[in-house]
């Protein structure tokens, strides 16, 4: 946090705002801000921001906007905001263009736009204006208007453009169909991938020509199906009489998914007595695509319908009460961009659930019961045994009562342990006449101090180790301890 | 049992009807992004033979943000946000000027395609939520919505913009690029199919 930087453009500012670019900055790192005031040599404190993240904060700015007129149509060619804030997002924005008649401000129109798009349905030698501006709205950001930009309409051209294209399928083509007033004209349609239009780059050379529909002469053509797997396009058409060509018509979005028809799955149920299972047969469509199956499913009394989505053919519904009537009905889907294509539902069939899963759940909690009460008789058998023993063959050890009336250790002993063996402390008592020191050994368990003589007769070392470690006899006249 | 039996079929019931609320559209998702996902990564694999050697050099650590993964409390619409993203970003990368000279121009135009449709699916099914919060929400001042989470994502692929721009979109630079672009697929896709088996 020690190296600040100097903000380019808030140096020596005189009013209480300032304006900077953010330049090499990375706007998606949090920055913080501080400001002081200065006036000769003297200084105030640091004013420290909050900091805080560019991208979060940043509002997104008007675009930047062109008008050209081509007959009843306006071309729009509009730049991103914020090159530098925004330059991930630069093809997610959604442009909103509000465009009125110079002279009937009262008549305004709403419109959503491509970067580069054209805005159709106005009419010829009127000037009009629009102002625009950009949303992000998965961020639920709203940009600022653009100035207002006006724009005169230009006279209508000898040959107009075609008008109203449409696609229709038939059997494995399509069929491109428009409308045209004139005659002895020949026409030729382009194609776009739809994505393109998303990017503000000119993608003026990237349509390319539709096979089958070069020079015709008739207000169709025809053209197969595999030539566009399922994705999006724009369609045009323009018209020629040799010497000029038309403008190119409005461009109609094409999704090629959207043109087939799917038929009903055919639908099979069978039972066994662990579940149900239901198999899905696609009908004959030729696609590029998988299908999704979806099968709905409910209990014959009830109405409240489950579904399952899956894209095997071969469905299985583990969990259903025995012995009820349940009725199916299937129908696929086309994965496609759009995903509302979708087949009719096949006709309903319903089956009977067999009784297997009760015993199932009587299997179960049998084996729970015998895993829980073998412990518990294991427990009651050893309790008896005990119980046996006890009277049959009593054990040895007298009861605990005796402790309450035997404390002390010897008689204790006496008592309750003749097996060990007794042990006895001594002291040896030596000649009168070399003994230096005699002591008398304490009571029981008392200290026992080793003795050290000088004594002839019996040169022995006596000591004795603490109790524990159980008395050592040696010879010599042995007195027993007086109590 | 019985008395299970009922609870299963409450809970089920209980699931069936939340489903049942959402829309069908966004039902899809699971299996067509997961279709669409594969075909992707398998595209972007097989785009280049094989990573050339004297690019190793210049391999550098994007720093995927691993931790986004190991959120176990991710909601649904989070998940489809950050794939949002991520599918967004590399759409981009991958639409830029630098790269349509690599490839042939069927494989680019494959790829675009198929990055396209990624991103299409989930916009659609996300502007759906949208759609039903009021127009009143939306305001002018920054205070938009963009998840955390998100905003790693975006990090991410900024290092990668960066590394582009840096390198003059070098021939190895775009294949770095393109190569770390399949790994972050992956790892997202293995861990939404973890979510989908929940």
């Amino acid at each position: 946090m020690n190296n600040w930087i100097q903000l380019p453009g808030c140096q020596y500012v005189a009013d209480t705002e300032c304006t900077f670019s953010f330049l090499k900055l990375n706007v998606l790192d949090e920055i913080t801000l501080r400001i002081r005031a200065e006036r000769g040599n003297s200084t105030s404190a640091w004013y420290i921001v909050d900091s805080f993240i560019p991208f979060l904060k940043a509002q997104i700015g008007p675009p930047e906007v062109h008008l050209e007129a081509e007959d009843k149509a306006v071309k729009i060619n509009i730049s991103p905001p914020g090159k530098q804030m925004w330059s991930m997002d630069r093809s997610r924005f959604i442009y909103s263009v509000v465009i009125w008649e110079n002279s009937a401000r009262t008549e305004e129109r709403t419109e959503t736009v491509y970067p580069r798009d054209m805005i159709y349905k106005l009419s010829p030698e009127t000037t009009y204006c629009l102002k625009v501006r950009a949303e992000l709205p998965l961020q639920k950001k709203v940009g600022v208007y653009s100035a207002v930009h006006c724009v005169n309409t230009t006279a209508e051209n000898k040959l107009p453009p075609p008008e109203n294209i449409e696609v229709d399928a038939a059997n494995q083509n399509y069929v491109l169909k428009w409308d045209y007033a004139f005659a002895n004209v020949t026409f030729q349609a382009q194609w776009l991938y739809g994505y393109l239009k998303q990017f503000p780059e000119d993608h003026s050379n990237k349509w390319k020509q539709i096979p089958g529909c070069v020079h015709v002469r008739t207000t169709q053509c025809v053209f197969p199906q595999r030539a566009f797997p399922d994705r999006v396009y724009f369609l045009r058409v323009q018209a020629s009489d040799g010497n000029s060509t038309s403008l190119w018509s409005e461009e109609k979005e094409f999704r090629s998914e959207a043109q087939t028809v799917i038929l009903p799955p055919v639908l099979n149920v069978k039972t066994t007595s662990h579940a149900l299972h239901a198999y899905v047969g696609a009908g004959p469509v030729d696609l590029h695509r998988p299908l999704i199956y979806e099968i709905r499913f409910w209990e014959n009394a009830s109405s409240a319908e489950s579904r399952i989505l899956q894209e095997q053919t071969d469905f299985t519904f583990p969990n259903l009460k025995p012995l009820t009537v349940y009725c199916f009905k299937a129908r696929a889907h086309l994965l496609g961009e759009k995903w509302n294509q979708s087949s009719d539902f096949s006709d309903v069939v319903c089956e009977k659930t067999k009784p297997g899963a009760t015993s199932r759940t009587w299997l179960v909690a049998g084996i729970c019961v015998l895993v829980v009460s073998v412990p518990v008789a294991v427990y009651i058998v050893k309790g008896l045994l005990r119980c046996l023993n006890y009277v049959f063959f009593p054990s040895p050890k007298p009861p605990s009562s005796i402790d309450e009336y035997f404390s002390e250790q010897p008689l204790k002993n006496l008592l309750l342990s003749p097996s060990e063996e007794r042990t006895e402390r001594c002291f040896i008592i030596e000649d009168v006449r070399s003994m230096t020191v005699l002591e008398e050994a304490k009571g029981t368990g008392g200290d026992l101090r080793a003795y050290h003589s000088q004594a002839s007769r019996d040169s022995g070392h006596y000591s004795n180790e603490d109790e524990s470690s159980g008395g050592k006899t040696s010879e010599g006249s042995v007195q027993e301890e007086s109590g | 049992p019985d008395m299970i039996q009922k609870c299963w079929w409450l809970a089920f019931l209980m699931h069936v009807f939340i489903i049942g609320f959402q829309a069908l559209d966004c039902d899809f998702l699971n299996v067509n992004l997961n279709r669409v996902i594969r075909k992707n990564m398998k595209l972007l694999r097989n785009v280049s033979h094989s990573f050339p050697i004297e690019c190793l050099r210049e391999i550098k650590d994007f720093e995927l943000p691993q931790e986004i993964l190991s959120h176990s409390q991710m909601e649904k619409r989070d998940i489809k946000e950050a794939w949002y993203e991520i599918s967004t970003q590399a759409f981009c990368i991958f639409m830029g000027h630098a790269f349509q000279t690599t490839w042939e121009e069927t494989h680019l135009t494959q790829i675009q395609n198929g990055l396209y449709e990624q991103v299409a699916y989930l916009e659609q099914c996300l502007m759906e939520d949208i759609h039903e919060t009021k127009e009143e929400e939306m305001k002018y001042s920054g205070t938009g919505r963009f998840l955390l989470n998100n905003l790693e994502l975006r990090k991410y692929f900024y290092r990668m913009n960066n590394f582009l721009e840096d390198k003059k979109y070098s021939y190895c630079a775009r294949e770095i690029v393109r190569v770390e672009i399949t790994r972050c697929f992956s790892y997202f896709y293995r861990f939404t199919a973890f979510l989908r088996r929940r």
